[in-house]
């Protein structure tokens, strides 16, 4: 007994280290200044407060334009010379040698040797007001042309996926970054207290290359990472309760284990303590929050038809549906990933002909209808929409292997590709920055991938600069050491 | 003004003590007539020796303020008469000082009945000598500029008009006149406080046109058409540590589009009453005078938001009221950590109702954005919300509001977004809150307002954005973009 009382006590100071007083004492007095400013986030009752504290926000350095985001990934990359960035030039050099200034000191992922120029593939046409050139694999989301501000010279560090896509979320290739979702929620705190404030949708058949890092809390405590909702089936596995439990009796456990990990929680003063309670309580809450906002079912046929969505189906489609759902039940970030949009030109559905055609067919009606709908229910006012890959595809034919594909293909490109935004205090109808005339390098007001990240949280009233978290003896931001805000796509 | 002296670095160093030493007899002098008036009420005891001695330094210090105020005003940049004025009364307090003391403490000793007059006429100029040098430093409104109603128009002055701290967005950029609407208001901001009728500095005034072209004592500060040769351009571009930068170093600076602002009017040939139309404008000042629509011209900082809302200065909420609001469910949230404005949001109390509306009202200064949607509100709770003065965007969609409550909403003088999405709102009250002159933004979608309502609202306002949106016809039109689309079975080979 008595060894038993022993250990118990060096347990104790084992976990009483001088970070964990530092960390507690740090925490308390934050918590404490958010709690007599703000204390908005999680519910009033007093069993919860501690795990709202947790999700307590700062206060934005500036009054927000867009209080909630949705990142539509179009993970693999879409090819920017099919879609948005038309060059009439390059149609003239299909089928050439690659000129030898655009390969010197150049590396890809796969060219090798000299490739052949590839024209673009797609008709282009002018749309809307604003005149944005959008090729016919893309007939819907030319009728809200003039919703959108497309970027067309992105350029990036790296040319791989798994890489370039943490880069993009996560502000650094590098495992271990929080991403811009649990950035955003750790930032602006999460409205609804019975939904997750970062929402993850996947489709396409596959997790993005990079897996969960692109959606994780990084060195953020976990509570701030991204909970990722199946679109078919149940949202989420196991959160129904099993057969001969009820309701009351779940309540009644999760008090219970909640309230040990508090006691737990006292002792050693560990924020990972509090992500656990607010997620038994959220898990409980979502028992009944979930499966509603879920259902598409009650939605009325016409805007199924707009978004072509059937009951059931675990689409792309789908997930743009929920996506609205979502963000109309105020939660705060919700990432869409849809898997399927590289275009080597290895298969005859992996090029840019006929496999980009048919992804972009799934696609285009519910992106469009997305945006429509959030405009006509007054949602696209303060909801930023931002829509990209991780990379853009070369003007060159991919010669893998020295060899030409069996199908139309392009490798990954990092010198220039194409997003666009469309809402959350985003210029409408309007186009910034150009590529020169065979779209290989942004000619004119380039934007990093560092730059683009700067100007989200701008528009979400954080100055990047000064939006920080301490860790491991510094501060860390999103755009580590770069960055620069877009102005111009500011409205 | 007599002068005696010629101006020098010496003379300059020792007049700035002006404002250290004229506290000394100040105090000195009031200590010396409280202990001479407490003495002879017999309410204290206090030597004769003691006040004396306090008067002999009091009158030391009176007449070292008076050398060091004379140095000071070698300087110039002041208005001559009140200057004179000050300077004689700071001459009387010392003459006064030195008499009383004189007096007191027995050297002259016939006569004694001139000490109290002596004394009491020191302590009076004190106060009106340091009146009018409060006035000549911080200008003669300063004591009671901020003179709270009744007592202000009990004593006359005038409503006071709020010095400009922010140039106010201008609407139509291109019908504002350059110099009245952009180039004084920059002046007032970050240069009228020392170039103005009470206070010259370098002998010039930059309070209107006529002085401005007038110039100072080191010649005009601008040369018409040439903008980068100007002194005042000059001044406000050499490194802030420059003696001869302006604003001086520590006081607000201009920020680069409002130097180019000034350039651009400059070269452009100063001109007094033309407009933004009428002159060039150049791909290089589009930027600057962009900001100036958007609001935003004031700073160097983040762009911000266009609604004029979000500038307002109000009191920060009552910590009290913040949580009478919360206990009713909504989420209460600060818009930025620089206002007081919060946004609030009822997304978990969708019990929220009409008897609870009135708690908004504690906020009535503070809330700015509103999210009332999915909940129980009626037009009985949107009367509360029309006290809601400075409401800007405000969420009422799938809710029971219908016309009657609208007519409350339209006298909101910043009411910019409103949602009335899925409600029962009628053209007649789209009709009515189109008579809003604020709002820019009205979302009817699913409500039963018509495409005749709106077209007759549009009448009304075409400037206003009324948001309708898909039915079952439109969706099918929005379905036929896609006809085009055939699914591509197998892609052409390029072997």
């Amino acid at each position: 007994m008595e060894k038993l009382l022993k250990e118990l006590q060096h347990a104790d100071l084992h976990n009483q280290t001088r970070r964990h007083f530092l960390q507690s004492a740090g925490f308390g007095l934050g918590a404490l200044g958010l709690g007599s400013l703000l204390g908005s986030c999680g519910s009033s009752n007093a069993e919860t407060g501690a795990a709202a504290e947790a999700m307590g926000a700062k206060i934005p350095q500036f009054a927000p334009k867009a209080k909630r985001v949705i990142y539509i990934h179009m993970a693999g990359a879409p090819s920017q010379l099919e879609l948005f960035d038309y060059k009439p030039e390059l149609e003239k050099y299909h089928g050439k040698d690659c000129p030898a200034e655009f390969l010197e000191g150049k590396k890809f992922a796969f060219i090798q040797g000299v490739p052949k120029m590839l024209g673009p593939q797609g008709k282009f046409n002018q749309y809307g007001q604003s005149g944005a050139w959008m090729s016919d694999y893309i007939p819907y989301l030319q009728t809200v042309a003039d919703e959108i501000s497309f970027i067309k010279s992105m350029h990036t560090d790296q040319f791989n996926h798994a890489p370039a896509q943490l880069l993009l979320h996560t502000g650094s290739a590098r495992l271990g970054r929080p991403s811009l979702g649990a950035w955003s929620v750790y930032g602006l705190g999460s409205e609804n207290q019975n939904l997750p404030g970062f929402i993850v949708l996947a489709s396409g058949g596959r997790q993005p290359d990079a897996g969960k890092s692109v959606y994780g809390s990084g060195f953020l405590p976990s509570v701030y990472q991204g909970v990722q909702c199946r679109t078919g089936g149940d949202p989420v596995l196991y959160v129904t309760d099993p057969n001969g439990m009820n309701r009351n009796m779940r309540k009644q456990t999760i008090e219970a284990i909640n309230e040990i990990n508090k006691q737990t929680y006292d002792d050693v003063k560990d924020p990972e303590i509090l992500t656990r309670i607010s997620q038994y309580e959220m898990a409980f809450r979502m028992q009944m929050s979930v499966p509603e906002v879920m259902d598409v079912s009650k939605e009325p046929q016409f805007i199924l038809d707009m978004y072509g969505v059937k009951p059931g189906e675990g689409t792309f489609a789908m997930n743009c549906l929920l996506a609205r759902k979502l963000v109309e039940n105020d939660v705060r970030f919700v990432q869409l990933f849809d898997w399927g949009w590289d275009g080597h030109g290895t298969t005859a559905g992996d090029n840019v002909e006929g496999g980009l055609r048919n992804k972009c067919r799934l696609s285009d009606k519910p992106v469009a209808a997305l945006i429509q709908d959030l405009k006509m229910r007054g949602l696209l006012d303060e909801t930023l929409i931002i829509w990209g890959a991780e990379f853009g595809r070369t003007p060159m034919q991919e010669n893998r292997n020295g060899v030409v594909m069996p199908f139309m293909g392009r490798d990954h490109h990092l010198e220039a590709f194409t997003m666009w935004m469309a809402g959350g205090g985003v210029k409408k109808g309007y186009s910034h920055g150009e590529t020169d005339e065979l779209g290989y390098y942004g000619v004119k007001d380039r934007v990093h991938v560092h730059d683009l990240q700067a100007t989200i949280l701008h528009l979400m009233g954080f100055d990047h600069e000064k939006f920080t978290y301490p860790f491991q003896g510094r501060n860390f931001r999103l755009t580590d050491t770069a960055g620069k805000v877009v102005k111009n796509i500011i409205a | 003004m007599l002068t005696l002296l010629q101006a020098s670095d010496w003379t300059y160093f020792i007049g700035r003590f002006h404002p250290v030493l004229v506290h000394l007899p100040i105090g000195f002098l009031l200590i010396a007539a409280l202990l001479e008036i407490g003495k002879r009420l017999g309410k204290i005891t206090v030597s004769d020796t003691a006040i004396t001695f306090i008067l002999f330094w009091s009158a030391i210090g009176a007449t070292m303020a008076c050398v060091a105020g004379y140095l000071l005003s070698l300087g110039g940049g002041y208005e001559e008469a009140l200057l004179s004025d000050h300077q004689w009364q700071g001459i009387g307090v010392a003459v006064f000082a030195w008499i009383a003391w004189l007096f007191k403490s027995g050297i002259i000793s016939k006569g004694s009945f001139v000490y109290l007059p002596a004394l009491a006429f020191a302590t009076i100029l004190t106060f009106t000598a340091g009146h009018d040098g409060g006035s000549l430093t911080h200008g003669d409104d300063y004591l009671t500029q901020y003179t709270p109603e009744p007592f202000r128009s009990l004593a006359g002055i005038a409503p006071r008009t709020e010095a400009i701290k922010e140039i106010k967005p201008i609407a139509n950029i291109n019908e504002a006149v350059v110099y009245k609407d952009i180039v004084q208001p920059i002046l007032e901001m970050r240069c009228v406080q020392c170039h103005n009728a009470n206070k010259q500095k370098g002998g010039l005034r930059m309070d209107g046109m006529a002085m401005l072209a007038k110039g100072g004592e080191d010649g005009p500060v601008f040369v018409s058409g040439k903008g980068s040769e100007s002194a005042m351009i000059k001044r406000c571009l050499l490194p802030e540590s420059d003696d001869d930068h302006m604003p001086p170093k520590g006081k607000p600076q201009l920020s680069e589009s409002q130097i180019a602002l000034l350039t651009w009017w400059i070269d452009q040939g100063a001109p007094a009453d033309k407009k933004v139309s009428d002159l060039k404008v150049t791909d290089q000042i589009k930027p600057a005078l962009a900001l100036l629509s958007s609001g935003s011209s004031g700073g160097n900082g983040a762009v911000s938001s266009a609604s004029p809302v979000l500038s307002l200065k109000v009191a920060a909420p009552a910590q009290k009221s913040v949580e009478a609001v919360k206990k009713v469910g909504l989420l209460v949230m600060p818009i930025a950590h620089d206002k007081n404005l919060v946004q609030i949001s009822a997304v978990n109390a969708p019990g929220f109702g009409d008897g609870q509306s009135g708690f908004l009202t504690y906020l009535s200064e503070q809330i700015v954005w509103l999210k009332l949607g999915h909940t129980k509100i009626t037009d009985g709770g949107v009367k509360e919300l029309a006290k809601l003065k400075n409401l800007n965007k405000l969420h009422l969609e799938y809710t029971g509001v219908t016309d009657a409550g609208l007519n409350d909403l339209k006298n909101l003088q910043y009411l910019e977004y409103l949602n009335l999405v899925g409600t029962k709102v009628t053209d007649a009250g789209l009709k009515t809150i189109a008579g809003s002159k604020s709002l820019k933004n009205i979302y009817v979608w699913n409500s039963a307002v018509t495409e005749n309502g709106i077209l007759e609202a549009k009448k009304l306002r075409p400037d206003l954005n009324i948001v309708s949106g898909f039915n079952e016809a439109r969706v099918a039109e929005f379905l036929k973009a896609g006809d085009s689309l055939k699914v591509v079975e197998s892609p052409k080979s390029t072997k």
